[in-house]
């Protein structure tokens, strides 16, 4: 689904990723981890073409991202994308928010965009709120909504930057829930995140990353049990406690 | 007391028309292109952000009131004919406001957080469709106040036109207190007309504030 090689990208004279190599098959779910600075929100927006990079390739559902005649607006409508900041837009209910992008770029009727918006709703549990500003919303109920309107487009992947870091402890289960859902229900999934417990239960492999380059990859338990790399280990240590 | 007023009362008023005439003009054209002006002052692209700034700066610098006269007299030079005040006044006013409505648009375009515009784009919206759900619509109502404040000053300017001769509220004031001789009078009606009528609007002006405290 998802293909790597090679990719490199420097801001400037900063080199933010290093060469790095990954696969990710349909339906697995994939946790990336590393202390921050280590280039794994950069690579999760060059795989939907946010950011361009400088080397390498990124092949997404047999389409190159950084290939020149590549439709970048269609790739990334297959590919959704969750943020750590919500970034609902606020002068928009909770349904319009989720409803914009399938009317606009799918050409869907008002009703039609509604009525799966709904159900979306209802799925990651907030229906009650469909009319609700982002502003009236708590933290977790707008990452909720967040992670509808990402759905919305049914995208074939779904990428989640920190998607529980601004959230108060009480509000990350609540979302880590429909994560868990999603992934069990046989989603790509792409999860920039420290919550290991989320990586212990879902995640297909675990990427620790440092500097701008994968320095341990592993099987879910065994990248927790006995760590190759002394960074790994000492990071691991500091959020697990 | 205000017999001059009463007895001229409807020749007044037909320039209050005229001037509020000019105002929405200037307004709707002033807003529009500025919204534009403000795109192309945050643009990456250099021969968009070049040309517009160089436009932003150059009439930022000139007083309205020469931007008012220049326009009528060289248009004639350029076009081959002389042009009414009125469509001379609504454009010199558009291109003036242009310029003060696309750079507080740029601060309400540059407030709107980056990821918001990702979140559009992740979704598939274009970069029309992205400016012009998110962008322009969450810039507009962050700038709501400021907007308004600048309208208000638009509305008091117009007066300005009176220098190429359109006939709107105070140049009719002037031209009746030739006639009947009672300035205090003429321009304390203009003023408390002014007056009543800023004053609605930046009442209005601050209730927006206090709805952008609250919500976003």
């Amino acid at each position: 689904m998802i293909e790597i090689r090679d990719l490199s990208k420097w801001y400037g004279d900063f080199q933010v990723l290093d060469n790095i190599n990954e696969e990710i098959k349909e339906g697995q779910t994939v946790v990336v981890c590393g202390p921050s600075g280590s280039g794994k929100s950069t690579l999760l927006r060059c795989i939907n073409g946010l950011e361009p990079f400088q080397k390498g390739e990124v092949i997404v559902d047999g389409v190159s991202v950084s290939d020149r005649s590549t439709n970048l607006y269609k790739l990334r409508t297959e590919i959704g994308m969750v943020f750590q900041r919500f970034e609902l837009y606020p002068h928009m209910t909770a349904l319009q928010n989720i409803t914009l992008a399938p009317m606009k770029v799918r050409n869907k009727s008002k009703k039609d965009a509604e009525a799966k918006a709904m159900e979306l709703l209802q799925r990651v549990g907030i229906p009650e709120k469909a009319h609700a500003y982002p502003a009236n919303l708590s933290g977790g109920q707008q990452q909720r909504v967040a992670i509808a309107r990402s759905l919305a487009m049914e995208p074939k992947i779904l990428m989640f930057d920190e998607p529980t870091s601004a959230l108060d402890p009480e509000m990350i289960k609540e979302v880590l829930d429909v994560m868990i859902d999603l992934s069990k229900g046989g989603m790509t999934m792409i999860v920039v995140t420290h919550e290991m417990g989320f990586a212990r239960e879902v995640a297909d492999e675990v990427i620790f990353m440092d500097e701008g380059r994968i320095i341990e990859r592993g099987t879910d338990v065994s990248f927790f049990k006995n760590p190759k790399n002394p960074r790994t280990k000492d990071f691991l240590d500091k959020i697990l406690l | 007391m205000f017999d001059a007023v009463a007895k001229n009362i409807s020749y007044l008023l037909g320039g209050y028309w005229i001037t509020v005439k000019l105002t929405l003009f200037a307004l709707a054209g002033g807003i529009s292109l500025g919204i534009l002006v403000g795109l192309g002052r945050i643009s990456k692209k250099k021969w968009v952000y070049y040309p517009v700034t160089f436009y932003v700066n150059l009439i930022r610098n000139i007083p309205l009131i020469l931007v008012i006269f220049w326009f009528y007299f060289v248009m004639p030079i350029i076009v081959g004919r002389p042009m009414d005040p009125f469509p001379s006044a609504v454009i010199s006013f558009i291109i003036f406001e242009a310029t003060y409505f696309g750079e507080i648009l740029r601060a309400g375009y540059q407030s709107v957080s980056k990821g918001q515009i990702d979140a559009g784009y992740s979704t598939g919206l274009t970069y029309v469709q992205t400016t012009r759900y998110i962008l322009i619509p969450i810039a507009l109502r962050r700038m709501l106040p400021s907007m308004i404040t600048q309208s208000i000053v638009t509305y008091q300017d117009t007066c300005l036109a009176f220098v190429i001769g359109l006939p709107e509220f105070v140049r009719r004031t002037t031209i009746v207190d030739n006639i009947e001789v009672r300035s205090i009078q003429l321009f304390g009606f203009v003023a408390i007309l002014f007056l009543i009528t800023c004053y609605i609007s930046s009442v209005v002006s601050r209730r927006f504030e206090v709805k952008r405290e609250r919500g976003y």
